[in-house]
C-alpha cells in the first residue's frame, strides 16, 4: 500500500469520526432540565408544626405533626399537545416534611425545549404500579399499606391532633390509600377501590430554553385537605381512617384542590 | 547509536522491574476476603456500613472471638471477665432476658453492679438501622461528634461505662495484644499486629452486622414456604388494620419485615404530670424538639417472647402485660405521638381472644434457627486455646 493511499484512508477515518460528533452534540445542547420543589402552607402561610393554630371548615382547631406522601407520574403537557412522562430515573417521588432532602427533586430526564402548558401529577400510585416491596427500603417502605387492606403504600399520611367536642386533643392519621368494601366490617372484604387521582396543576404554564435549569414549586395547602368540595369534620370521622372508603373519598375529591404552583425562573 | 542507546535503556528498565519484583514476595500479604451481606426476602437493600469498616470474613471471625471472649474487659480472673456476651445471650436474641439468672427480671447490670439506665435492646438486624442506636438514639451518623456515631462506638463505650464492663481501653487492647493468637488474627483483619480499640471496636462490629434473623414461621409464610394457623392469621390482620391493634405504623409488617421503623415515639405510658418526663435519656434530650418528651425507639418485635421485660424501663414483664397496656391503659399527654390515636379510647380495646391472637402472631416472629445458629455462637475455644 503507497503512502498516498494510507494518507487517504487515515483522512477517511478521521472525518467519520468528526461527522459522528458533530450529528451527536446538537441533540444534547437542545434539552433543559427541571428541578420540582416541594412546599406546605396553610391558609397563604408556611406550615407551622405541632401548634394547635389551625382551624378548618368544619370548626375543627387542629395541629399538623407530619406529611408524607407520593406523587407519580409527572407529565408535562407541551402546548403542541404532546406529553412529556418523567420516568428517566424514578416516577414514583416521596415528599417528607421532615426530611428536607425530599423537598427537592432534580429532575435527571432531558426535557425538550418550548412552551409547556400546563403540568399534571399522580397523587398516590395508579394500580399498576402500586405493588407491595417496590420500596424495600426506607422512609418509603415505612409507607407500606397492609396486604388485607388492598397492599401497597399510602398515597399520604397526614398525622396531627384536633381538639374534639369534649376539648381534648386528640390525634388523627389522615392515611389516604386503597380503599375497601366490605361484606360485613371490618372482617369481610369483598372488594378494594383505588382511589390515587389526578392532579392538574392551575396556572402552570411555563418555557424551557436551552440550558436552562428550571424550577417550579408545588405548593400543598393543607386547608383544602378538609374545605373543598366537601366539609371534612375530625369529630365524623375520627383519628383514622384507612378503613373508611367514606372518609377516603371525600379526602381524595378535595386533594384536587390541593395543590398550586410557583414557575421560579 | 540511537538504536544502542534505546536497547541500553530497555535494558535497564527490565533490570529495575526485576529487581522490584523481587522485593514483592518477601513482604507480608494483607488481602482480607470481602463478605457480602445477603438481603433476605422484602428486607431492605441499602446496609448500614460505614466506609472505614468493610465487612471482612477475617473481621467477622475476629469480632465472634472477641463478642465472646471475657478478657476483652482488660480482666484475666476468672471472677472479674466481662464481655458483650454476658449480657447479649444468642438463645435470647442477644438480649440478657428475663430468666436470666445472673440479671433477676432482666435488668442487666454492669459488671459493679450498677445497673444500666434502660432495659436492654436486641443486637438483631442492626446493620439495617440507619436511624440512631439505643433508645433515644444518641449514637447516630446525625450525633456532631465522631465518636458517637455507630456499632463501633458502642463497643469501646460498652469497655468503659461502669454499668457494663467498667475496664478502660488501654488495659483492654494491651491484654488482648498479649494473648498468643489475636495479633496474627488483627493482622489477617486489618493489616497489623498492633492492637488497637479501633480494630477490637470495628471487629465486634463487623460480627453483630452479621447477626441477621429472617427465618421465622412468619418470613416461611411471606415466602409462601409455611401457612400460619386461624388464630396466628388473625393476630396478623389485627395487627396491620387500623380497627384491629394498629401495630404495623411502628412497628412494620409485610411491607417492613425489619417489624420496626427504628424510630421514636411517645407510646402514652405516662402522664405530663407525674413527673415520669424526667428520664434525662428520652428521645427530646438528643433532639432537643418537645415533641420527643416520652418518647424512645419502637423495638422490633423479631423475638420479641425472649427478650423481656419491655418498654425501655423494663415495666411489662410480660407480652400480656404489653397488650394489655395497649388494649386498655394509655395515657394522654400532650406529647403522645399522633400514631397513638387510639388513645381516644384508652387504648385499642381488644377482646380477650383478639388478645390471645395478637400474641399468636407475634410469637409467629420467632427465629428458632438465629436463635441456636453455630455461626452465631460462642467459639469452642479462643485464639490462644482456652475454652
Amino acid at each position: 500500500m503507497s503512502k498516498k493511499n494510507i494518507v487517504l484512508i487515515n483522512l477517511l477515518i478521521f472525518s467519520i469520526l468528526i461527522g459522528c460528533n458533530k450529528n451527536n452534540q446538537p441533540e444534547e445542547e437542545n434539552f433543559a432540565n427541571l428541578t420540582l420543589k416541594f412546599a406546605h402552607f396553610n391558609e397563604g402561610k408556611l406550615l407551622e408544626f405541632d401548634t394547635l393554630i389551625y382551624e378548618n371548615e368544619a370548626e375543627n382547631q387542629y395541629l399538623v405533626n407530619e406529611i408524607q406522601y407520593l406523587i407519580s407520574d409527572v407529565i408535562l403537557h407541551k402546548s403542541d399537545g404532546n406529553d412529556i412522562l418523567i420516568d428517566d430515573e424514578k416516577d414514583i417521588f416521596y415528599i417528607d416534611t421532615d426530611i428536607s432532602s425530599t423537598h427537592t427533586w432534580k429532575i435527571p430526564d432531558k426535557l425538550p425545549l418550548g412552551n409547556y402548558s400546563s403540568i399534571s401529577f399522580t397523587f398516590g400510585i395508579c394500580e399498576e404500579k402500586n405493588q407491595s416491596h417496590i420500596f424495600p427500603n426506607p422512609p418509603e417502605s415505612f409507607m407500606f399499606w397492609p396486604e388485607k387492606l388492598g397492599g401497597g403504600y399510602h398515597y399520604m399520611k397526614l398525622n396531627g391532633k384536633w381538639l374534639t367536642d369534649d376539648n381534648t386533643i386528640i390525634p388523627f392519621n389522615f392515611h389516604l390509600g386503597i380503599g375497601q368494601t366490605y361484606y360485613s366490617f371490618p372482617d369481610s372484604i369483598t372488594g378494594f377501590i383505588q382511589n390515587y387521582f389526578e392532579v392538574l396543576l392551575p396556572s402552570s404554564s411555563f418555557e424551557l430554553t436551552e440550558n436552562q435549569i428550571k424550577e417550579i414549586e408545588i405548593f400543598m395547602n393543607i386547608e383544602n385537605w378538609f374545605r373543598n368540595p366537601n366539609v371534612y369534620d375530625h369529630d365524623v370521622y375520627g383519628g383514622k381512617i384507612m378503613q373508611n372508603q367514606e372518609a377516603m373519598k371525600k379526602a381524595c375529591e378535595n386533594g384536587h384542590n390541593v395543590f398550586t404552583v410557583k414557575i421560579l425562573n | 547509536m540511537k538504536r544502542f542507546i534505546l536497547i541500553s535503556m530497555t535494558f535497564c528498565l527490565l533490570l529495575i522491574i526485576t529487581f522490584c519484583n523481587k522485593e514483592k514476595p518477601d513482604e507480608i500479604i494483607y488481602q482480607p476476603t470481602p463478605y457480602e451481606i445477603e438481603i433476605p426476602f422484602g428486607f431492605p437493600t441499602i446496609l448500614n456500613i460505614p466506609d472505614d469498616n468493610p465487612m471482612t470474613v477475617e473481621g467477622i471471625e475476629l469480632g465472634r472471638y472477641l463478642f465472646y471472649d471475657g478478657r476483652v474487659s482488660g480482666r484475666s480472673h476468672p471472677d472479674s471477665l466481662m464481655s458483650c456476651s454476658t449480657c447479649h445471650k444468642q438463645e435470647n436474641s442477644f438480649e440478657c432476658g428475663i430468666n436470666n439468672p445472673d440479671f433477676p427480671g432482666g435488668f442487666p447490670h454492669g459488671i459493679g453492679g450498677k445497673p444500666t439506665p434502660h432495659v436492654m435492646l436486641p443486637l438483631i438486624n442492626l446493620v439495617w438501622n440507619h436511624s440512631g442506636y439505643l433508645w433515644n438514639g444518641f449514637i447516630s451518623n446525625e450525633n456532631p461528634k465522631e465518636c458517637f456515631r455507630n456499632i463501633e462506638d458502642l463497643v469501646w463505650m460498652g469497655i468503659i461505662a461502669e454499668h457494663e464492663m467498667f475496664s478502660d481501653t488501654v488495659r483492654a487492647k494491651t491484654l488482648i495484644q498479649s494473648i498468643h493468637g489475636y495479633p496474627e488474627l488483627f493482622l489477617k483483619a486489618f493489616g497489623s499486629e498492633t492492637i488497637t480499640m479501633k480494630n477490637i471496636s470495628k471487629a465486634i462490629a463487623q460480627f453483630i452486622r452479621t447477626l441477621i434473623t429472617a427465618n421465622s414461621k412468619f418470613d416461611k409464610y411471606m415466602r409462601c414456604e409455611e401457612q400460619l394457623s386461624p388464630s396466628e392469621l388473625n393476630g396478623f390482620v389485627l395487627f396491620t388494620t387500623e380497627e384491629g391493634a394498629d401495630c404495623f405504623h411502628c412497628h412494620g409488617g409485610y411491607g417492613n419485615p425489619l417489624f420496626t421503623t427504628n424510630l421514636y415515639y411517645n407510646n402514652g405510658k405516662d402522664s405530663l404530670f407525674t413527673g415520669e418526663f424526667e428520664d434525662l435519656r428520652d428521645r427530646f434530650h438528643v433532639s432537643g424538639d418537645p415533641m420527643d418528651y416520652g418518647a424512645y425507639k419502637a423495638t422490633t418485635l423479631r423475638n420479641i417472647e425472649l427478650t423481656g421485660p419491655y418498654m425501655h424501663d423494663g415495666r411489662f414483664a410480660t407480652l400480656d402485660d404489653v397488650i394489655e397496656f395497649y388494649s386498655h391503659h394509655l395515657v394522654w399527654s400532650p406529647y403522645i405521638n399522633p400514631l397513638m390515636h387510639h388513645i381516644a379510647n384508652n387504648g385499642i380495646q381488644l377482646t380477650p381472644n383478639e388478645k390471645e391472637d395478637l400474641k399468636a402472631f407475634i410469637k409467629t416472629l420467632r427465629d428458632d434457627e438465629f436463635l441456636t445458629n453455630p455461626k452465631f455462637s460462642k467459639p469452642d475455644s479462643f485464639p490462644d486455646g482456652t475454652k
